[in-house]
């Protein structure tokens, strides 16, 4: 059985898990011709948004993590 | 010429069996044009004869021409980038960087298999690439480079990561553990091809010379290797290889 639950996936190559921990992280994939995964675990702000907004926020959260793949140090590659 | 040469000439002319008038300028050179050996070879339309040297020389076989490059099917606003990248980029320009890059019009690239099998197998996604309600958007070198690329970096039965970053100008991170290499034949698609620009999803831009895994516009990755975006590359068109 899986320890995390899919929440959403997008069509822009994301998707929003929740980890076992109940924590909420987002897997986008990032690269160009040579493509891979990082995650990036919601702090209570962006859980907070994604909550209220959805997919606007998660679209939104996900193009900043593949316009920028380390994400300030935040992602980890999966 | 005097009249009694003329005269002299016309009854030689008949006498030897031509029935043209010797009078006639046009019509003296014709024999000339005759005798060229290229005209030798045609006659196979009017004497069938002489069409028997195509037999004991068999003419070469036709040197094959390989279609033009082309862009594909572009929808308006694909059509409309691309213009916009074209102007942005002259003198150079989607056709010449097809035609210099992709002559086979053969794309391929690289995915993990983890994110292979969680964004394309498990969703049963009809399109590789990052979809909006544009279209699906993804970056592609040309099949030769890849396929060089993974050659160089097979140890066994395995690939070395390092010598495919290396080979490809990307970090070695990025090709740790098992990899698919997909290929995809744009002239079987015709998927609508153009510059990548800095609005496609998934770009990540350069922030100094230095960065070797962002986006540079200009048709080549920072690492150099050549790269066209791809709209709607069809999974069922594309040839899935696995990299252990």
């Amino acid at each position: 059985m899986s320890a995390e639950q899919v929440l959403y996936q997008s069509p822009l190559m994301y998707r929003v898990l929740r980890e076992a921990s109940g924590a909420l992280v987002l897997e986008a994939v990032v690269g160009g011709i040579a493509m891979y995964s990082v995650r990036v675990r919601l702090d209570e702000r962006e859980a907070a948004a994604y909550a209220s907004e959805g997919a606007a926020f998660s679209d939104r959260l996900a193009k900043a993590i593949m316009a920028d793949p380390s994400f300030g140090g935040r992602a980890y590659e999966v | 010429m005097t009249r009694s040469f003329r005269c002299l000439l016309v009854a030689t002319a008949l006498a030897a069996g031509c029935g043209q008038p010797a009078a006639d300028p046009a019509k003296k050179t014709e024999p000339t044009k005759q005798a060229e050996p290229a005209k030798q070879a045609e006659p196979a339309k009017t004497e069938p004869a002489k069409t028997e040297p195509a037999k004991t020389e068999p003419a070469a076989p036709p040197t094959p021409t390989p279609p033009a490059v082309s862009t594909g099917a572009c929808d308006e606003k694909q059509a409309k980038l691309s213009a916009e990248a074209d102007a942005r980029a002259q003198p150079y320009g989607i056709v010449q960087h097809l035609e210099k890059n992709f002559p086979d019009m053969k794309v391929s690239w690289l995915m993990k298999e983890t994110p292979y099998q969680n964004f394309v197998v498990k969703t049963a996604a009809k399109n590789f690439g990052r979809c909006d309600d544009s279209g699906c958007y993804l970056f592609a070198a040309p099949t030769a480079v890849i396929e060089d690329a993974v050659k160089k970096s097979m140890t066994g039965d395995k690939h070395d990561a390092a010598v495919l970053g290396k080979a490809l100008g990307l970090p070695a991170k990025n090709f740790e553990g098992p990899l698919r290499m997909m290929t995809l034949d744009l002239r079987a698609t015709n998927s609508c091809v153009r510059l990548p620009v800095d609005s496609d999803p998934g770009v990540w831009k350069c922030q100094s010379a230095e960065d070797k895994d962002c986006f540079k516009f200009g048709g080549y990755t920072s690492g150099g290797v050549p790269e066209v975006m791809v709209l709607n590359a069809p999974v069922d068109k594309a040839e899935v290889k696995e990299i252990p």
